[in-house]
């Protein structure tokens, strides 16, 4: 693949991982001391060693890191990138609050239940979805370690974020290759798995972005919005549910509703003229949107049978569509900021 | 500040280094403990430089190639001594603690 190329020029393609700014500033020192690894003094030995020779996997991974620690900027990159950064990292935040709301949803109705505190039973609408047996006891606890994952993150445990979020993601994986194996997902084949990939996995290797130049998260406001998510967004649906007879959006178009909201909520500061600070929302609302817009495509074909659901689903994602419209100049004026690096200026 | 800063600019306190040699030196200082790679070196190299604690020196040809070296600003030296500091108050209290302490710790 790299035939022709020397030891050097190995380096270089490399260091391609690298943003420009960087690679402008440091490649000539990086690439001399790559090879100062490498050279004996030797001109025979050195003259082998810069023919055939590679760059170790450790050192690719290296440069590797510090690309996405650079591209995902954290304190002291330029604004683009640290803009950037601050918009995946809000991202990944928003979508491990939506699992840690899900999950503070399953231990409330745990407890509603198994009538504990002295609780009525709860409705025959909702008994209907009671978790029982082993599986789904496993199912649920590993759910449950998403609370611990968004604390975490908040707190500045990011490694012990990751660590629990991917403990977290693996019973769903399990969960799905069962089902697949037993035929369970012949009417809907694609919904649950782009839900794992784009609400799981995803934002589970976009907690690289968590990485030790990223500023700290805003504390108080991402753990205040647990509960207040959990106000807003589950106890409603709750009572919906528990009415028996109320339409409720399946969880895409939960997600996409969701999403639209927070665009129009943000909207009017980022269509302001004096919009300053407000671009790595923007940004983040784009992201957001990408990712449940995503999900809402994958899981349209599971309606293929059912044109009402399908014009339901386009629907959603037209509406989304529009209110993310609003706030994407304002991502794209983020994007195109070329604040200095503080070397470079 | 961390412990791979930390121990670049201490590399750096006796004099001006190029990348590899400051890779060298760390080793050495850590006792093998701290194995920069050239990818995390250059990361704290380029977040010490933006922080005014390191500069360039000068560059010397080394087998057809510019070696740049770096060297402590006057910041540099004071966050390192400060640091060292630090870390040393909080050892002399780890001692202390565990029963470790020597009269220089008691005083």
């Amino acid at each position: 693949m790299s035939a022709g190329l020397d030891l050097e020029q190995r380096y270089r393609r490399v260091l391609r991982l690298l943003p420009r700014y960087y690679r402008d500033r440091w490649e000539e020192d990086m690439v001399a001391a790559f090879l100062d690894t490498w050279m004996t003094g030797d001109p025979d030995e050195d003259s082998v060693t810069m023919e055939f020779d590679r760059p170790g996997w450790r050192e690719v991974v290296s440069v590797a890191a510090l690309a996405v620690r650079l591209y995902l900027g954290g304190v002291g990159a330029a604004g683009r990138y640290f803009a950037r950064g601050q918009a995946v990292r809000q991202a990944v935040l928003a979508l491990v609050l939506v699992h840690a709301m899900v999950s503070l949803n399953a231990l409330v109705f745990l407890t509603w239940s198994r009538r504990l505190f002295g609780l009525p039973a709860p409705p025959a609408s909702l008994a209907a979805t009671t978790p029982g047996g082993i599986w789904p006891s496993v199912w649920y606890t590993g759910y449950y370690a998403w609370l611990v994952v968004l604390v975490a993150l908040v707190l500045g445990y990011r490694r012990t974020a990751w660590v629990i979020a991917l403990l977290a993601i693996g019973p769903d994986l399990f969960w799905l290759l069962k089902g697949q194996i037993a035929g369970r997902f012949l009417t809907a084949p694609i919904g649950p798995w782009a839900f794992w990939v784009l609400l799981n996995v995803v934002p589970v290797l976009a907690m690289t972005a968590f990485h030790r130049n990223a500023p700290p998260a805003a504390r108080r406001p991402w753990l205040l919005a647990l509960p207040a998510s959990y106000v807003l967004v589950a106890v409603p649906e709750l009572v919906l549910q528990a009415s028996g007879n109320a339409w409720l959006p399946d969880p895409s178009g939960l997600f996409c509703l969701l999403v639209t909201l927070a665009c129009l909520v943000h909207a009017p500061r980022a269509l302001s003229p004096r919009s300053g600070g407000s671009g790595v929302w923007s940004l983040t609302l784009v992201l957001l949107a990408a990712v449940v817009g995503a999900y809402r495509i994958a899981s349209i074909s599971d309606y293929r049978h059912d044109p009402h659901l399908v014009a339901v689903s386009l629907s959603e994602l037209l509406i989304l569509a529009v209110a993310v419209a609003l706030v994407v100049p304002d991502a794209i004026r983020t994007q195109a900021a070329t604040s200095a690096h503080p070397l470079l200026g | 500040m961390t412990a791979q800063a930390f121990f670049v600019l201490t590399a750096l306190a006796d004099g001006p280094r190029h990348g590899y040699g400051v890779v060298g030196e760390v080793a050495d200082l850590s006792q093998g403990r701290v194995k920069l790679k050239i990818g995390g070196l250059y990361g704290v190299l380029d977040r010490l430089a933006s922080e005014g604690l390191i500069e360039p020196d000068r560059e010397e040809a080394h087998d057809g190639r510019l070696r740049r070296y770096y060297r402590l600003t006057r910041d540099g030296r004071r966050a390192l001594a400060e640091e060292a500091e630090l870390r040393a108050a909080t050892a002399r209290v780890v001692r202390l603690r565990l029963g470790l302490a020597g009269p220089e710790a008691t005083g």
